[in-house]
């Protein structure tokens, strides 16, 4: 390209520029004019609403479903609720030794001496601060609707690799499976499945399983056509093809399906409690109710203990272990690589010796009752007999646990008594945290922050927004949507976003929807000015990088419930606590993916710029945030959706919009009004995940990193 | 492969068989824990005697209240719940079919369907108000609601504006009306609902802390007035309208229902509700002999809140305690 060309170019790209700008300016200007204009929110005609009676006709179909078909759910309720009476009692019944035993040997067995002792802190943990009950039902509600996940999803999963019909069919319920609010389906659940453990385990099931769906399915349609063809050239048929090698073949895909399964159903589980699903979540909302710093954080450090466990665990089974050289000792505890030092060496010599007397152990034993096995069989049959014995001898971990579990009950029964946990192990952290939270709250330089930032927030962001918002005229921000859905994603996706949002319309919540765009956009913007700065400074320091990982990956698993309080008491109730929160909730996508965009910018991009004498900042702002920005929008996207989510929790403490009225549907079972509001709220997320996605689409297209 | 798998899933089912037999095989009832720390003592009162006098195993569940709390115990799902406040719930008058009494005599005749058993007055007689602190009241002079307006400056946070602001009540599904009643009687507040007690209670706390005025929406019994030196603004005394079908036309003024609060809250005889069938049920007689006869007192609710909500300490402790030295108290229930 000659230089003229290039000139032209640029010019012409600078003025398509500034009218685009220009273009956007307007559009502004005379949405502000409206806005100044109207009187009052802008209100959808009455004549629209009052035809379009949503809320009656779903509440008419409830009515229906109810009178006809509960007798249908109540069967399948009670099957549920049997499964679980049986595990939760179980659980709860049994000497406290065995179920921890019953946990933390599989995971010394999956996942080594780390993970063992683990496992060992967090049941310690658990019957320390008081929690060994709560602890137990949810893990037993977890288990069960995991369990039940894993079935119909890999069935699921599996019907969808063999039908791209089906795989089409399934696609967009998967997608509003994920984005649907919880609450939403989980009171009318009620109503058909009853309360408790039933209701919770089919509502954690439609959270938690599009995940393993779109594993198992992606992972049987990966395997490769070279395998498929030996294996048909060696006569297999389509279902042997499907059992013997593609299911196989998609087993560390499926694996990964299944731990993700349990970090969702652990969030879900936790907000059953209002459905009346025993467990920590409701601890934690008691202690919410109670202003309880120190019990929420107990009741939330449980969580995050278990789901670091459950996650360890389930990831243990699709690691396998490289073989270590002759010469170099195995460490248990310490990490391999501290193999070099001589006292990490000595430290690790007797575990060494343990791990060798018990395995001898073991293995004696089961060879012993292999024999035994073998013996009895072996009257009867020679061959089975053989064949027990080999099988028997095999699983030298796992009988031993079985005779330990057996030992541990045997003494409960018939000798002493071994009950629940000890009480005397309590230690409590409540009142710490407590008194620690309770000081920060008395102290008036900090207090005087907060009402700053409160005031700041309120007064220059969220009024001025919220009141752009609802005064526009509903037809110019519908125009000015549809507009932008044309021009990003394409006609098609216009027309779609035009119903989406007359839908919202009509069901006669414009104003709170336009509030919760407010309350998302405040937040989302605030998640930017904060997350941005940090996930630079993590580009840059790996140290920093690191801590920041480890407090990221607890805010993630950290049930939302315990930080309200914090927010409550150092904010006070109301809009502002409740962006606040939702910042909290959603800002770790826009660090990680700010901090990793930069970091996967090559370094010779950034070493080209250097030598051409860029200074640090220049590097940044011309080179590095540019070639980023796809990784950016990522980020924002999904900082989006998890600030569209918290806006269901936020009327806890005071948020306003769809949320609010989600709750005031559930709070006077009107079920209609709920799921019209939670419809609301999915339609918001997925119009502006849509048009961010596209977005990325022309940015990754513009910079020639994908081709169109 | 296939075998091992049968011999693990049999010890394992074994293990639990042999867990599961030490259960024994008691009187159940299922029980909702209510929402606010008052619900919860009187219900853990009817618990403890439940459990430790008339040999039940009570099952307890953390349920939200309002309307879906009745349907569930309409539905059986759960046998009883404790402490409903009339002016509150708004299923009451629908489900109910009994008069409820209280010292012997008939405080309301309820006219429902009788889908929900009333299983009697809990004793707990519970006042709501709109409440300012002591300071605030002694040097702005308020003495009624009358006298709030000529000060609403003064209880205006960067939210309201140009109105005073109320710490309205939190939960949507009690069904306060705090908006439309201010408006009702003139008074130019915005009710601020705040979603839940804890936040509510966090920013009143907070605020007394800093001697700001407030005002604030809560009901008595409460710990809060413990901790905490607060006075009523004395709302206008409840009365109904005759008839009780409000019409936009016939714009009542001075008298109101539930719906359309042109007064204060009336007083309120809270009560315990339970399922129809249980209650119905001859080996339940005796728990439902007992729920009528039940009238904890408001002075002993309060000091037990004391002990739960300011001391932290747990309730089923502080009530076993109660009960240890009450015994008289509790025993006229039981005859």
């Amino acid at each position: 390209m000659s230089s003229e060309a290039t000139q032209l170019f640029e010019k012409q790209k600078k003025t398509k520029n500034i009218i685009t700008y220009a273009v956007i300016f307007l559009i502004f200007v005379v949405a502000l004019w409206l806005s100044t204009k109207s009187e009052g929110p802008s209100k959808f005609p009455k004549v629209v609403t009052d035809q379009f009676t949503f809320t009656a006709w779903v509440n008419e179909g409830e009515d229906f479903l109810k009178k006809n078909y509960r007798w249908m759910t109540k069967i399948i309720a009670g099957y549920i609720k049997e499964g679980y009476y049986f595990v939760e009692d179980f659980l709860l019944d049994s000497p406290w030794l065995l179920i921890a035993a019953i946990i933390i040997l599989p995971c010394l067995i999956a996942g080594g001496l780390r993970l063992g002792l683990y496992s060992g802190f967090v049941i310690y943990f658990w019957g320390a601060t008081g929690m060994w009950e709560p602890s137990l039902q949810t893990l037993g509600l977890m288990g069960l609707s995991v369990l039940m996940c894993v079935f119909f999803g890999v069935m699921l999963g599996v019907f969808c690799s063999q039908s791209n019909r089906f795989e089409n069919f399934m696609k967009p319920i998967l997608d509003t499976m994920q984005v649907m609010p919880a609450f939403v389906y989980l009171f009318p659940a009620l109503f058909f499945f009853g309360i408790g453990g039933a209701p919770a385990i089919l509502a954690t099931m439609i959270y938690s399983m599009p995940p393993i769906i779109r594993l198992t399915n992606t992972g049987i349609r990966q395997v490769s056509e070279q395998t498929i063809e030996s294996a048909t050239s060696f006569g297999s048929n389509r279902l042997q093809l499907l059992f013997k090698i593609k299911i196989p073949m998609a087993l560390p895909s499926i694996m990964m399906g299944i731990n993700q399964v349990i970090m969702m159903a652990l969030a879900l589980v936790v907000l059953a409690c209002f459905i009346g699903a025993e467990g920590i979540g409701g601890q934690v909302w008691q202690a919410i109710r109670k202003l309880d710093v120190g019990w929420a954080m107990e009741g939330g450090l449980c969580i995050l203990f278990m789901a670091i466990m459950l996650d360890r665990f389930s990831m243990s089974f699709s690691k396998t272990e490289t073989p270590l050289p002759q010469n170099v000792q195995k460490f248990y505890l310490l990490p391999q690589n501290w193999e070099k030092y001589q006292i990490a060496r000595i430290l690790e010599k007797p575990l060494s010796i343990l791990h060798f007397l018990v395995s001898y152990i073991c293995i004696k034993v089961t060879d012993f009752i292999s024999y035994i096995f073998e013996f009895l069989v072996s009257i009867i049959n020679k061959n089975t007999a053989k064949e027990i014995g080999d099988l028997i001898s095999k699983r030298y971990y796992v009988i031993p646990s079985f005779i330990i579990f057996f030992i541990i009950s045997f003494i409960d029964s018939n000798m002493i008594s071994i009950g629940s946990f000890p009480e005397e192990w309590r230690l409590s952290i409540r009142q710490p945290i407590s008194t620690t939270v309770d000081n920060i709250a008395v102290n008036p330089g900090f207090i005087a922050f907060t009402k700053g930032l409160r005031g700041f927030v309120y007064l220059n962001l969220l009024r001025p927004l919220d009141i752009f918002l609802t005064f526009t005229p509903y037809w110019y921000t519908m125009g000015v949507f549809v507009a932008i859905g044309y021009f990003t994603v394409g006609i098609r996706f216009a027309f779609i976003t035009a119903l989406l949002l007359l839908f919202i319309g009509a069901c006669g919540i414009w104003t709170q929807a336009m509030i919760t765009l407010s309350s998302v956009l405040v937040s989302v913007a605030l998640c930017f000015a904060i997350g941005v700065p940090l996930g630079i400074i993590a580009s840059y320091s790996e140290r920093f990088k690191n801590i920041q990982n480890v407090v990221l990956d607890a805010m993630q698993t950290l049930p939302y419930f315990c930080y309200l309080i914090p927010v409550l008491m150092f904010f006070g109730g109301g809009i502002v606590s409740a962006v606040l929160a939702t910042v909290i909730y959603s800002i770790p996508p826009i660090i990680r993916l700010t901090s990793l965009g930069l970091t996967q910018v090559s370094g010779s991009y950034s070493e080209v710029s250097k030598s051409f004498g860029g200074t640090l900042l220049q590097t940044l702002n011309k080179v590095k945030f540019p070639l980023a920005v796809p990784s950016l929008v990522i980020g924002f996207n999904q900082t989006v959706i998890m600030a569209f989510a918290m806006q269901i929790v936020t009327p806890l403490i005071g948020g306003k919009g769809l949320g609010l009225e989600v709750f005031n549907g559930l709070a006077r079972s009107d079920t209609g009004r709920g799921l019209a509001a939670g419809i609301g709220i999915v339609l918001l997320a997925i119009i502006i995940d849509r048009i961010s996605l596209a977005w990325t689409k022309k940015q990754r297209v513009a910079l020639g990193l994908v081709k169109n | 492969m296939k075998i091992s798998k049968k011999i693990s899933a049999l010890l394992l089912s074994l293990v639990l068989l042999v867990g599961s037999l030490g259960q024994a095989n008691a009187k159940r009832l299922h029980a909702a824990i209510a929402d606010w720390t008052g619900g919860i003592i009187t219900c853990e009162v009817a618990v403890a005697i439940l459990e430790d006098e008339l040999g039940y195993k009570v099952k307890q569940t953390v349920f939200p209240s309002g309307t879906g709390l009745w349907e569930a115990i309409a539905a059986g799902e759960l046998d009883f719940a404790c402490e409903s406040w009339p002016s509150y719930a708004e299923a009451d008058d629908v489900m109910f079919n009994e008069d409820l009494i209280y010292d012997g005599k008939v405080v309301k005749s309820y006219k429902g369907d009788g889908t929900v058993d009333l299983l009697g007055t809990t004793g707990i007689i519970g006042m709501s108000d709109y409440w300012i602190p002591r300071y605030a009241a002694e040097e702005l002079g308020i003495k009624t609601w009358r006298d709030l307006n000529k000060h609403k400056a003064k209880f205006a946070t960067i939210e309201t504006g140009g109105k005073g602001r109320l710490i309205g009540c939190p939960v949507a599904g009690w069904n306060c009306h705090d908006q439309k009643r201010l408006d009702l009687l003139g008074i130019d507040f915005q009710a601020d609902e705040l979603g839940t007690e804890a936040a509510a209670i966090a920013e009143a706390k907070a605020a007394y802390m800093r001697k700001e005025p407030f005002l604030l929406y809560l009901w008595s019994p409460h710990w809060f007035f413990g901790e905490f030196d607060m006075v009523g603004v004395q709302l206008p005394e409840y009365k109904t309208c005759e008839g009780d079908t409000f019409t936009e036309a016939n714009n009542w003024k001075t008298c109101g229902t539930k719906g359309w609060p042109a007064t204060g809250w009336d007083k309120d005889y809270t009560m315990n509700y339970g399922n129809p069938a249980t209650f119905a049920d001859p080996k339940h007689a005796k728990a439902k002999a007992f729920f009528e006869k039940m009238k904890l007192s408001n002075q002993d609710q309060a000091n037990m809140l004391v002990q739960v909500d300011i001391k932290k300490r747990d309730v089923k402790e502080v009530v076993a305690e109660w009960k240890a030295n009450n015994p008289d108290k509790w025993k006229s229930w039981l005859e």
